[in-house]
């Protein structure tokens, strides 16, 4: 075996990437299919692979003809944006230190992120843990959890299913360890305690279809508070 | 801006046969020069802001968008809208093209789509099976070959324009029209494994030259 002389993996057919080309995936599955694939060179050879025939069908497409005057109605608002955009951007650049892990995660993932923190902000849970929900035009929730090294996410189980992926680091519970490009997947019977590893910071994607519910004491907090 | 919503109705069974049918009687494509051209015009708008640059990729891209939006139900005027709003994006975003990593005609497709996903937000849950490759381990692999990887849509299109009429139309319903499996058997009374093994058997002859090119 000579694992490294090895060709390329073939491109599998997959009905989710055919489903993401056509742009009729879920956003929130979207949002971890594309950062997935900027951690996993295979996967993102996958869905560039059913991404060439979606653009090869605009490509043979028929045309459709314009109104008169279209490009020149174009090329107006071009001009409006490129003066609007020479004053606002040195007020972008302004990212602070406490920025850069987030500059560090792939896009598009960073550009949520970011979003987010200039929203509503990282909602702390506790020592070395907090989470940032991200908006997108899903109906499920989307969060980006930030685990330190050895602190653990109290246990729970979900309403529905909750698929995360590992953007950074890693994590255990007790079914294993996951790192980066790795997606795990609990439905409502699994209750669980991940815990971040040893190492880097750990960043996870987290998508799910009903919230967290919390066992334990933060259960009873849950449950008093109302919350989720 | 065009309001939310406004595309709701879904390409007519008819409309899908039409076209496929155009293309596998060999449509006037994008050869390779064609595409080399255009990905020269999204280094000039990138670089200089050229504006005639921009103007050639408008001439070749900008009817095709206009049609993919009417295709999924959008007016003539709402599709005209749309088609001039992706290719503002397109000027403002030129510089985040990559050659290397996809023709610019599979990018500006990306472009359209998401903004289709914001003007329509039909969009599906997935029902993930065990083999989908995010849940499968990462496999080992050489160091990316851009060279390689710039020809593969090239012969992508070649093999897709030898693919039989009833592939052909399957796999632009599920990956330019964003069919679901059950939409598409119902559009073209099929049953739904028909549907299912069709679209699957014409990726999987693809396959045979994205491999090589990837």
């Amino acid at each position: 075996m000579q694992p490294r002389m090895m060709p390329h993996p073939t491109p599998v057919f997959s009905d989710l990437y055919a489903s993401y080309a056509a742009g009729c995936l879920d956003p929130a599955f979207a949002l971890m299919l594309e950062t997935q694939a900027e951690l996993r060179p295979d996967l993102s050879r996958t869905l560039r692979a059913h991404e060439a025939i979606s653009g090869i069908c605009l490509e043979t497409a028929e045309q459709t003809r314009l109104r008169g005057g279209a490009l020149n109605e174009v090329l107006a608002v071009i001009d409006e944006i490129d003066l609007a955009g020479a004053c606002s951007c040195t007020a972008a650049r302004a990212a602070s230190a406490a920025m850069d892990e987030i500059l560090a995660l792939p896009e598009p993932l960073r550009a949520a992120a970011i979003d987010a923190i200039g929203q509503k902000g990282w909602d702390p849970m506790g020592r070395g843990l907090k989470r940032l929900a991200l908006s997108t035009s899903s109906r499920m929730e989307v969060e980006l959890y930030r685990i330190s090294p050895g602190a653990s996410i109290p246990r729970h189980s979900h309403k529905g299913s909750e698929y995360t992926l590992v953007v950074a680091g890693g994590f255990s519970d007790e079914r294993g360890s996951y790192g980066p490009g790795d997606v795990v997947i609990n439905g409502p019977e699994d209750t669980h305690q991940p815990i971040g590893d040893e190492g880097d910071i750990c960043y996870a994607l987290a998508i799910r279809d009903g919230g967290l519910r919390f066992t334990g004491v933060m259960g009873l907090i849950q449950r008093l508070v109302g919350a989720r | 801006m065009v309001a939310l919503d406004l595309i709701t109705a879904k390409p007519e069974a008819s409309a899908l046969r039409k076209s496929a049918r155009l293309v596998a009687n060999g449509v006037p494509t994008a050869d390779l020069a064609q595409r080399e051209r255009h990905a020269d015009c999204m280094a000039a708008i990138a670089r200089d802001k050229s504006r005639p640059a921009f103007a050639e990729l408008f001439a070749f891209f900008a009817p095709r968008l206009k049609n993919y939006m009417m295709r999924l139900g959008a007016s003539d005027s709402e599709a005209e809208d749309l088609a001039q709003d992706v290719m503002v994006t397109v000027w403002q975003k030129a510089a985040l093209y990559d050659r290397s990593q996809a023709s610019v005609s599979t990018w500006i497709f990306r472009v359209a789509r998401n903004r289709r996903i914001d003007a329509q937000r039909r969009t599906r849950k997935p029902d993930l099976a065990p083999d989908e490759p995010m849940l499968l381990p990462p496999e080992i692999e050489q160091p990316d070959s851009a060279v390689a990887r710039g020809q593969m849509e090239g012969k992508v299109q070649a093999e897709l324009l030898k693919l039989p009429h009833d592939q052909l139309m399957l796999l632009r319903a599920a990956f330019y029209d964003g069919l679901s499996h059950s939409e598409i058997a119902k559009a073209f009374n099929l049953p739904l494994g028909t549907v299912k093994s069709r679209i699957r058997l014409a990726f999987l002859r693809l396959r045979g030259e994205l491999d090589s090119a990837l």
